[in-house]
C-alpha cells in the first residue's frame, strides 16, 4: 500500500502543480459555474414567486438556493476530464508514452485528477458552503448546519467521483473505436446534465421517470451528495443511496477494465 | 536477449474517395481496407549490443518497435525480450526498457523538468542513491543543468530531445529503444546524444535498437544493422560486410581544364559498362565518376581516364554507406517492378 502510495502521489502532486500552471482556466471555470448558477436563481425566483412564494413540490425557496449551489460545486468537484484526455491521447498516439511506464493506466489517471480535486475541495467547496450556510442564517435567522449531513455529504461526493470517472473512463475509451470524441462529447455532457439531476431537481420530474432516474449511476453522481446535504434523506434512506452508489462504482469500474482490455487490443497508434 | 519472430501487424483503415462526395458515402457505407505495416520481419540482437534498424519512410520501423515495446499487438509471429513476451505482462515487462521516440515527449509538459525525473524516479523506484549518481552521470554527458529548473514546454527541440534520452535512461533499463532519437537536431547536441548512448552501451551493457535515417549515428555507433523496406527485411549483418558486399562503388573526382569533356556515354561504350556501374557528375571543373570496382579495377578507370584528357588532380574516395543504403533502397523499387 505504502509502496503503491508513493508511485502515485507524484501524479497526484504533478495533477496539483498543471492546475496551478492553468490558474487563470480554472477561475474562468469557477466564476463560468457561478454566473450560471445566478442564472439558474433567478429564474427559479421567479417560478417561486408566481407559485405564491411559499413551499413548491416540497422545496422552499432557500432549499431551492442550497441546492443550485450546491449541485453545481458538486458538479464541478465531481467533474471528470479523463474521457477527454484520453480521446486526446488516442487521437495524437501520446498514449504511447503513457503505455510504457510500468504505471496502472486508470490510476496514474485518477491520481492526476485526484490532485485537482483536492485543490477544489480546498478553493471551491469550503467558501462555498460556508457561504451558503451564512445566507442560510441570514435568511431564516437560524443556524441549520448539520456537520453529519456534510460528512455524508463528502463520503457520498467522493463516490460520486469514483462513479463520474469510471463514467468518463468508459466513454474516453469509446476514442479506441472511433477516434476522435468531440461531438459525443457534447452528447455526453448534455445527456449527463440532465439525467444526474443538476439541472432541474429529480424530484420535480414526473413518478415513473424520477424513480427510473434516481437507480441509474447519472443521479449517484451528483443529485444523491446534494440531497444528503440537504437532509431530504429518511435514515434507511441514507445508507440505501450509499450502498446504491458503491454497487455502481462497482459495477463501472468492471465494465471499464472490461473496455480496456477489449480495446488495448485494437489500439492503433496513430501518426508515426 | 530480443528475439523477433516473423512479425505482422495489420491496420483496417477506412478509406474515402476523394471530394465531399466521398467523404458523406464513406460516412454512410464505410469501405474498409487492410493495411499492411510490417508483413514479415524478424531478426534477433545479443545483449550488449547496438542495432541500426533502418529503412525509408513508412518501411515499418515504428510499427515494429511499437511491437517490440509491448504497445501494439502483433496480428501474428512474436517477439520475446529478455525472456519476456512484451505484450503478456507490459507493466513488468515495461519497468526493464526505456524508449524515446523522437516525435513524441514522456516529459510532464507544464512542469519544470526536474519534476518529470522524480516522477520517474518513484515510478520505477530508483533509490535516492542511485538516483544522485545517476543525475549527475546524465547531468555531465547530456548537459541537463542549465534548463533543468525551466518547464518544459519552453525547452528548444535540442533540449527537449536530451531530456527525453536521460528520462528513458533514468531507471539502468536492459534495452534501450531509440526511435529517431537524432530527428532534427545540430551536430553539437546529436553528438552528446551519441556519447550518452555509447556510454550507457559501454558500462551497463544495455541493448539498444535505434532508428535513424543520420548515417553518422549509423557509422558511429551501430555494430549492425538490420534493413527492412516496405514490411520485409531487406539486410541483415554488420556495418563492415555491407561495406564488402555492396560497396564495390569507389568514386574518382578529376579536376580538368575547363574545355575538357567526359560524359557518361562515351565512358560506357569504351569500357563496356551498363547502368549503374558507371555514372558521371560534372561540377564546372571537376567530374566525379563513381563505379563500380568489381567490374573495372581502380588502376584502369584511372588510365583510361588520364588517356582521354589532362587532368590537374585526382582524388578517390572510398564507398560511404549512404551511398550503399541509397543503392539498397533502389535495388528494392526496382524488384518492385
Amino acid at each position: 500500500m505504502n509502496k503503491m502510495m508513493r508511485r502515485y502521489v507524484p501524479f497526484m502532486k504533478a495533477g496539483i502543480q498543471t492546475l496551478i500552471t492553468y490558474r487563470l482556466n480554472f477561475l474562468g471555470f469557477v466564476i463560468g459555474g457561478l454566473i450560471y448558477c445566478f442564472v439558474m436563481f433567478y429564474l427559479w425566483r421567479s417560478v417561486f414567486e408566481s407559485n405564491g412564494g411559499g413551499m413548491f413540490l416540497g422545496f422552499s425557496m432557500t432549499d431551492m438556493v442550497i441546492f443550485l449551489f450546491l449541485s453545481n460545486t458538486t458538479g464541478q468537484l465531481i467533474f471528470s476530464s479523463v474521457g477527454e484526455q484520453i480521446g486526446e491521447e488516442i487521437r495524437d498516439g501520446s498514449i504511447t508514452m503513457r503505455l510504457l511506464k510500468p504505471v496502472n493506466t486508470d490510476l496514474s489517471y485518477l491520481f492526476a485528477e485526484l490532485g485537482e480535486v483536492l485543490m477544489k475541495v480546498i478553493v471551491l467547496l469550503i467558501p462555498m458552503v460556508l457561504g451558503l450556510e451564512i445566507y442560510r442564517f441570514c435568511v431564516t435567522g437560524t443556524l441549520v448546519f448539520n456537520p453529519v449531513n456534510f460528512l455524508w455529504y463528502l463520503l457520498s461526493a467522493a463516490l460520486a467521483y469514483l462513479i463520474s470517472f469510471r463514467v468518463n473512463l468508459c466513454f474516453g475509451f469509446i476514442a479506441f473505436y472511433v477516434k476522435n470524441l468531440w461531438g459525443i462529447g457534447i452528447l455526453k455532457n448534455s445527456v449527463i446534465g440532465f439525467l444526474s439531476g443538476s439541472l432541474i431537481p429529480l424530484a420535480f420530474m414526473p413518478e415513473g421517470l424520477r424513480v427510473c432516474l434516481e437507480y441509474l449511476p447519472f443521479a449517484s453522481m451528483n443529485y444523491t451528495p446534494v440531497m444528503l446535504y440537504m437532509g431530504k434523506y429518511a435514515a434507511w434512506e441514507i445508507l440505501f443511496r450509499i450502498g446504491l452508489q458503491i454497487v455502481w462504482a462497482l459495477l463501472l469500474f468492471g465494465l471499464s477494465k472490461l473496455i480496456w482490455f477489449g480495446a488495448i487490443k485494437k489500439l492503433c497508434i496513430q501518426g508515426g | 536477449m530480443i528475439y523477433a519472430e516473423h512479425l505482422r501487424k495489420e491496420f483496417k483503415k477506412t478509406v474515402k474517395s476523394p471530394g465531399l462526395k466521398g467523404s458523406f458515402k464513406a460516412l454512410f457505407r464505410p469501405k474498409k481496407e487492410i493495411v499492411v505495416a510490417a508483413e514479415d520481419i524478424s531478426f534477433h540482437v545479443p545483449e550488449g549490443e547496438i542495432l541500426g534498424f533502418i529503412g525509408p519512410n513508412g518501411a515499418g520501423k515504428s510499427t515494429v518497435i511499437k511491437m517490440l515495446t509491448g504497445i501494439l499487438t502483433p496480428t501474428s509471429g512474436f517477439c520475446r525480450i529478455n525472456g519476456k513476451i512484451p505484450q503478456n505482462d507490459r507493466k513488468k515487462y515495461v519497468r526493464e526498457i526505456g524508449a524515446v521516440f523522437g516525435q513524441r515527449t514522456q516529459l510532464w509538459w507544464d512542469l519544470p523538468l526536474q519534476e518529470t525525473y522524480l516522477v520517474l524516479k518513484e515510478i520505477y523506484e530508483v533509490d535516492d542513491d542511485r538516483f544522485q549518481k545517476r543525475m549527475a552521470f546524465l547531468n555531465e554527458v547530456l548537459e541537463l543543468e542549465s534548463f533543468i529548473k525551466s518547464p518544459v514546454r519552453t525547452l528548444s527541440l535540442g533540449q527537449r530531445m536530451r531530456a527525453d534520452i536521460a528520462a528513458s535512461m533514468l531507471h539502468s533499463p536492459k534495452v534501450l529503444f531509440l526511435d529517431e532519437p537524432t530527428i532534427g537536431l545540430d551536430v553539437v547536441v546529436k553528438d552528446n546524444i551519441r556519447q550518452a548512448i555509447m556510454k550507457i552501451n559501454k558500462e551497463e551493457k544495455t541493448t539498444v535498437i535505434l532508428t535513424t535515417h543520420d548515417i553518422s549515428d549509423i557509422e558511429l555507433l551501430c555494430d549492425r544493422i538490420v534493413m527492412i523496406d516496405k514490411g520485409k527485411n531487406v539486410y541483415d549483418g554488420s556495418l563492415r560486410e555491407l561495406r564488402e558486399n555492396f560497396g564495390q562503388s569507389r568514386e574518382l573526382i578529376f579536376e580538368t581544364d575547363p574545355s575538357a569533356t567526359l560524359t557518361t556515354d562515351q565512358f560506357r561504350n569504351g569500357l563496356n559498362l551498363k547502368g549503374n556501374d558507371l555514372v558521371i557528375e560534372r561540377e564546372k571543373n571537376t567530374f566525379k565518376v563513381r563505379f563500380n570496382s568489381a567490374k573495372i579495377p581502380v588502376g584502369k578507370m584511372l588510365s583510361y581516364t588520364l588517356s582521354l584528357t589532362k587532368v590537374k588532380d585526382i582524388s578517390v574516395k572510398d564507398a560511404d554507406i549512404e551511398e550503399i543504403i541509397r543503392n539498397l533502397y533502389r535495388q528494392g523499387e526496382f524488384m518492385d517492378e
